[in-house]
């Protein structure tokens, strides 16, 4: 019977001990929406990389649900979400829309946090409002025009053109050696907005700096700056045939296949397009407005920031997550695979082809700070550059649908 | 008296589970909708304030917003008439041959099955590569059109995926109708030396018209909410040359100045529209069901 009794015993310690171990090993689910879905899996390995670490350290089974909804739904699935009460714990948005989120209190003071003594002062102001906080955790900062092909230049002995007379005669020669100049990719509206983000950007910073002010007082006009759509035209006279059926990813894929010399994309298309051509050689122009080479600049910008959701039941795990993206052993290897511009001091890798040749301008110092409009003004773009492609609409009534589009934002904001 | 009320007891238990989540999910956000609809509320800031009918009186100038509606009003015109002709055609077809019947009718249901933004992805490969693979190779040249970026063929294309996706659903319900259509009534007519298309407009197409009264009903309803396909297809683009009005009030509540409570007080009118529209469809079939 005593023998009984011990083994019974013995069994019931056992249980408990390991039961005791059970408990301590915590669970926990982690949140995280971004907008990058030709990044999905290097992001889904940093996140696996996070959740090996959290369960080494503190023994937290972190479940991470990473949601990448397509960019031209982005912003309505994440604005549902905040709404509806289902806000993730962690989000991505775009840098110009930083100062709305924080308004709405949407967002997380980050000032405190480690990472932020790593990032570099020029990138830690963009993620800085007027109150002296941070914000939002930056991720892509770069220097974009246009992405043209290298080989295709050298072939036809053509070097980037400075003013619009020279990029119309690198047309005429690309064209002669039988070469389509642009590669146009214009199903999202997104991707014809690019064009005005840019010949806006080169104008207004090179000729017209107080424009953007003016606009906002509702004392500017876009007639101040419709030679911007001389160059748009010419891209688009010059461009790749049925432009409205290809979307971005189809046509970084053709650029990349030598479907055209010039693309008027992002370095964050870098990926996309090495992914389809890993040998091709990828550089970055600034685009040419009007013959004032003052206005020929790149656009630097931080686009992509990360935020933390102020209410959110994993508000420490978040937060770690944050910081672990500026960790000096993983940083830069998630930097590199995403192609990003380096942001913080942690980050000491080969620069990407489109990072090296943006170098070239930047030590030049040829490059504004992006423009910041209203997304209603910038949606209003987009849809209005692929109405002049279809040619359903002229200039004259794009310049007054985007003066009265302007000032119905400032009424409303 | 006692087992009547039970009856409706019963009747009620019945049709809670769905009458419950047609409150829960239909008619309270509709009414509530109709409270933001005189707010000035963004969708984003927790403060809002009471404006009345401020937004209903902006609608009026809405160029936009009037165009969707305009849009939305051939769009429901056309597909109304290409989805319910099909759709009974297919039916008359399948309840008039001997072998297969079921085959068919599964195989034209199909589609329906397949949610909207699916088909408008599967479509928009085909109106983008399949087509101009065609046209490319093949020599097909009548196919060389721009279908999602020409305001004229996107309408085509809208119209055509949208068909494809309602055709099988409303061919259920034709079906069910003819089969109840006695065949003695068909008999008489063919001894009578009727032939027949005589047939099918003198004597079938009468008794079948309470079915024709749903469809219709149906497809009104469901174009004039037309979203997901558009959505996918053409974005409502090139500009909004092919947006809808619910795509119209979308773009008003999440994208660039994100007014909810504008988009709201759209989406009131459209329900007052549709409201009306269907109101008078069913006054009037119902009026010709009721003559014969």
């Amino acid at each position: 019977m005593k023998k009984w009794m011990a083994l019974l015993l013995t069994v019931i310690m056992v249980m408990c001990s390991f039961g005791a171990a059970m408990a301590e090993e915590k669970t926990a689910e982690l949140n995280i929406m971004m907008s990058s879905a030709n990044l999905m899996e290097q992001w889904q390995d940093f996140c696996d990389q996070f959740a090996a670490k959290v369960l080494a350290e503190q023994n937290i089974k972190v479940k991470i649900n990473l949601e990448m909804p397509a960019s031209g739904q982005y912003d309505s699935v994440l604005q549902a979400r905040l709404n509806g009460g289902d806000a993730p714990d962690v989000y991505m948005i775009h840098c110009n829309n930083l100062n709305v989120y924080t308004k709405a209190n949407y967002t997380t003071d980050l000032t405190q946090e480690a990472f932020t003594a790593q990032l570099f002062e020029s990138v830690r102001k963009t993620v800085t409002l007027e109150d002296g906080k941070v914000y939002a955790a930056p991720l892509e900062n770069q220097a974009w025009g246009v992405l043209y092909n290298k080989e295709i230049f050298e072939e036809c002995g053509l070097k980037t053109p400075d003013t619009l007379t020279e990029l119309k005669a690198a047309c005429e020669t690309l064209k002669a050696k039988g070469y389509t100049p642009f590669m146009l990719a214009f199903q999202e509206q997104w991707v014809p907005q690019l064009m005005t983000a840019l010949t806006l950007g080169g104008k207004v910073s090179g000729e017209l700096p107080d424009w953007v002010d003016r606009m906002y007082k509702d004392e500017g006009s876009y007639e101040e700056v419709r030679e911007i759509f001389d160059v748009i035209q010419l891209i688009m006279a010059n461009g790749t045939k049925r432009a409205m059926e290809e979307g971005s990813e189809a046509g970084a894929a053709d650029f990349a296949m030598g479907a055209a010399a010039m693309f008027v994309q992002g370095t964050w298309a870098e990926g996309s397009v090495m992914t389809a051509n890993p040998d091709m050689k990828v550089g970055v122009m600034p685009l040419p407005i009007n013959d004032n080479p003052g206005c020929t600049m790149l656009n630097m910008a931080t686009s992509s920031v990360l935020c933390v959701y102020p209410k959110s039941t994993e508000k420490e795990l978040a937060l770690q997550f944050i910081n672990y993206i500026y960790d000096e052993e993983v940083s830069s290897q998630l930097f590199q695979a995403c192609t990003y511009n380096p942001v913080a001091a942690c980050h000491t890798y080969e620069p990407s082809q489109c990072v090296a040749s943006a170098a070239e301008f930047l030590a030049a110092g040829r490059a504004y700070e992006e423009l910041v409009l209203p997304s209603a003004v910038t949606d209003e773009q987009g849809k209005l550059l692929q109405e002049l492609y279809v040619g359903t609409v002229t200039v004259d009534e794009i310049i007054t649908r985007l003066d009265a589009a302007f000032q119905n934002a400032n009424k409303l904001n | 008296m006692k087992s009547k009320a039970k009856q409706n007891l019963s009747l009620l238990l019945f049709v809670a589970p769905a009458l419950i989540v047609y409150l829960l999910f239909k008619l309270i956000p509709a009414i509530s909708g109709m409270f933001y609809a005189m707010t000035d509320w963004n969708g984003f800031y927790q403060d809002f304030q009471f404006v009345g009918f401020a937004n209903f009186g902006e609608i009026f100038t809405d160029k936009p917003f009037w165009h969707s509606v305009w849009f939305t009003l051939k769009f429901v015109v056309v597909n109304l008439l290409l989805s319910n002709g099909a759709a009974l055609a297919l039916a008359y077809y399948i309840e008039s041959i001997r072998k297969g019947k079921s085959f068919f009718r599964t195989a034209y249901y199909l589609p329906n099955m397949i949610s909207g933004v699916i088909s408008g992805y599967m479509w928009m490969f085909i109106f983008t590569k399949v087509l101009y693979y065609f046209a490319d190779n093949w020599g097909w040249a009548f196919l060389d059109h721009s279908w999602i970026g020409d305001p004229n063929y996107s309408f085509i294309a809208i119209v055509i995926v949208s068909a494809w996706n309602s055709c099988g659903y409303l061919m259920i319900i034709y079906i069910a109708a003819l089969q109840g259509v006695s065949p003695q009534y068909i008999e008489a007519a063919q001894l009578d030396g009727g032939n027949g298309w005589q047939i099918f407009w003198k004597v079938v197409f009468p008794m079948i018209r309470h079915a024709l009264t749903i469809c219709i009903f149906w497809s009104l309803n469901n174009g004039f909410q037309m979203f997901d396909t558009v959505y996918t297809l053409t974005g409502g683009g090139p500009g909004r040359a092919t947006q809808t009005v619910a795509l119209n009030i979308f773009e008003e509540a999440f994208q660039g100045n994100i007014r909810y409570g504008y988009a709201t007080a759209k989406s009131t009118v459209l329900f007052l529209i549709v409201f009306s529209i269907t109101l008078l469809q069913l006054r009037f079939m119902k009026m010709q069901e009721e003559e014969l």
